[in-house]
């Protein structure tokens, strides 16, 4: 591959709850510019395996490693720009404007005493400008559609100038149309600025054409690195139904 | 109507006032949007221990509030951070413990009197030179705090953990909000009282948003609420000859009335 250090390195994770294995030996590596799906049915393990990489939950065992370092060692965490699930439902009453939203991603850089300088003006502006909210910049978040509001929080993420963007189910609560335009900006942005996209999913119908790999996670990882070829064979498709199964069988015994 | 101030004390009660309207409003706009609004609450009652113990072992009441409500607030984020209790739990066992233990620790040393009364219920009459000073020194210091750190800390109220993935040290700045909120909670028992104090400093927030502007209008409604809340509660308090910190609460409730009135959809 012509890619060396990967920005995520995971060996053999493992997370047990109350003796219930979330997620079991997973392994995988993510490289630079790469733009990967994360699909699987729901409580599959999917959003906890992303909450692992950014540091927000403890392995049970195994080891995270970013940019070749410990996450505990980790300091340049402005390269990682991070989405939540529920970053689209904002609550209406919060008072922020878009603008007090994108600033926050210059946040963590500024020095302190100093109020955002013009650099950072001009990397919040740009990351409006890509996500196509200039307009709104006034308006208040809870006044927002769902696509739009999306765009605001990936644009906050942007303005931080982020080497990979990890989005969990952004398109939770979204319209067919804006869903489609939402793709197109990823791979936008993957292709043309070079960033890295992780992005979370549980309806492979939607997944773009372009994907360049494929994690399936139901407490396990499969890893397709050829994602169109893998989802019409039929081992693919299985994988829900044994995996379900399985877990069918796991409740009876206890 | 100005001939209030003519008195000394009316002199020290407005400072006071004006100090603690400006630091209770805008530490309260973090407190409420990190839906921590019950913390204030907790942490005047701690306060309050430890005026009991500075009442009865004869320390100063001010100084003791604040060593009190500081150790209560660390308590409270350590307890949050380590344990996995609620946190509106933790603050409800805190808040009972603290004064369970203020009223013994009262009434074990005979202090059961006018003395803590005015702890309780705020009392221009009482602030002294001396309490000007302290409030000055540590308002001041804690009004820093908070402009210093005000962008980490809203971040942190919309989301604490795109905060921490985004490399905001968010249990550091936790510890040193609620400290800050501490601090700024035992200065202003003097003049509002320790019962009355967490509506000074979340009302004046909760009607400002009602109005549903960005968050840099947000705090500078909240801090108007406070103050005019403050300048007619201590008026009316003294040609009325009401008590000061229930008169502020009735002025900043009667705002918040009608910012919800105006904002009606």
């Amino acid at each position: 591959m012509k890619f060396s250090v990967p920005i995520f390195d995971v060996k053999n994770l493992n997370f047990v709850v109350k003796e219930q294995a979330i997620l079991s030996n997973i392994s995988l590596e993510i490289f630079s510019a790469e733009y990967i799906a994360i699909i699987g049915p729901n409580g599959g393990g999917k959003t906890t395996l992303i909450r692992m990489l950014l540091g927000l939950e403890k392995p049970s065992s195994g080891e995270v490693k970013i940019y070749g370092k410990k996450l505990s060692d980790f300091k340049e965490w402005y390269k990682i720009g991070y989405v939540p699930q529920r970053a689209s439902h904002v609550d209406s009453s919060f008072p922020a404007s878009v603008l007090d939203i994108v600033n926050m991603g210059r946040t963590s850089q500024r020095k302190l005493f100093t109020p955002l300088s013009k650099e950072d003006k001009e990397l919040v502006h740009d990351a409006m400008q890509k996500m196509d909210i200039i307009d709104l910049a006034d308006k208040m978040v809870g006044t927002l559609s769902g696509g739009q509001r999306q765009r605001v929080m990936i644009a906050r993420a942007l303005a931080s100038k982020p080497e990979i963007l990890i989005l969990d189910e952004p398109n939770t609560g979204v319209d067919v149309t804006s869903q489609k335009k939402f793709y197109a900006l990823l791979s936008k942005l993957n292709k043309e600025d070079g960033i890295t996209i992780v992005f979370i999913t549980h309806d492979i119908g939607v997944i773009a054409d372009d994907i360049a790999r494929l994690f399936t996670i139901n407490q396990k990882a499969i890893i397709c690195n050829n994602p169109k070829q893998t989802l019409s064979c039929e081992e693919m498709s299985s994988l829900y139904g044994i995996d379900a199964h399985l877990l069918h069988n796991h409740k009876h015994e206890h | 109507m100005f001939e209030m101030f003519e008195y000394d004390f009316m002199q020290r009660a407005f400072i006071a006032g004006i100090i603690i309207a400006i630091l209770a409003s805008i530490c309260g706009t973090f407190i409420v949007l990190r839906r921590y609004s019950l913390i204030g609450e907790t942490l005047a009652h701690s306060a309050l221990l430890g005026v009991a113990i500075g009442l009865v072992a004869e320390y100063n009441p001010l100084w003791m509030a604040v060593i009190f409500a500081l150790l209560s607030a660390w308590l409270i984020e350590y307890l949050r951070s380590a344990f996995s209790i609620y946190s509106d739990a933790i603050l409800a066992i805190l808040l009972s413990g603290s004064l369970a233990l203020a009223i013994i620790i009262v009434s074990l040393g005979g202090a059961f009197n006018n003395s803590l009364f005015s702890y309780l219920f705020g009392s221009i009459l009482s602030v002294s030179s001396e309490d000007i000073v302290v409030i000055s020194i540590f308002g001041a210091i804690s009004l820093v705090t908070l402009l210093l750190f005000s962008k980490e800390f809203y971040f942190i109220a919309y989301d604490e953990e795109v905060a921490k993935t985004s490399g905001i040290k968010v249990n550091l700045l936790n510890f040193l909000l609620v400290s800050v909120v501490a601090v700024i909670i035992a200065l202003s028992i003097r003049v509002v009282g320790s019962l009355l104090i967490s509506a000074l400093m979340i009302i004046p927030t909760i009607a400002a948003l009602q109005f549903r502007v960005g968050f840099l209008k947000t705090v500078i409604f909240s801090l108007l609420i406070a103050l005019s809340s403050v300048v007619a509660g201590m008026t009316l308090s003294y040609y009325f000859s009401l008590p000061s910190g229930a008169t502020i609460v009735m002025c900043v409730l009667l705002i918040f009335i009608l910012s919800l009135i105006i904002n009606r959809k």
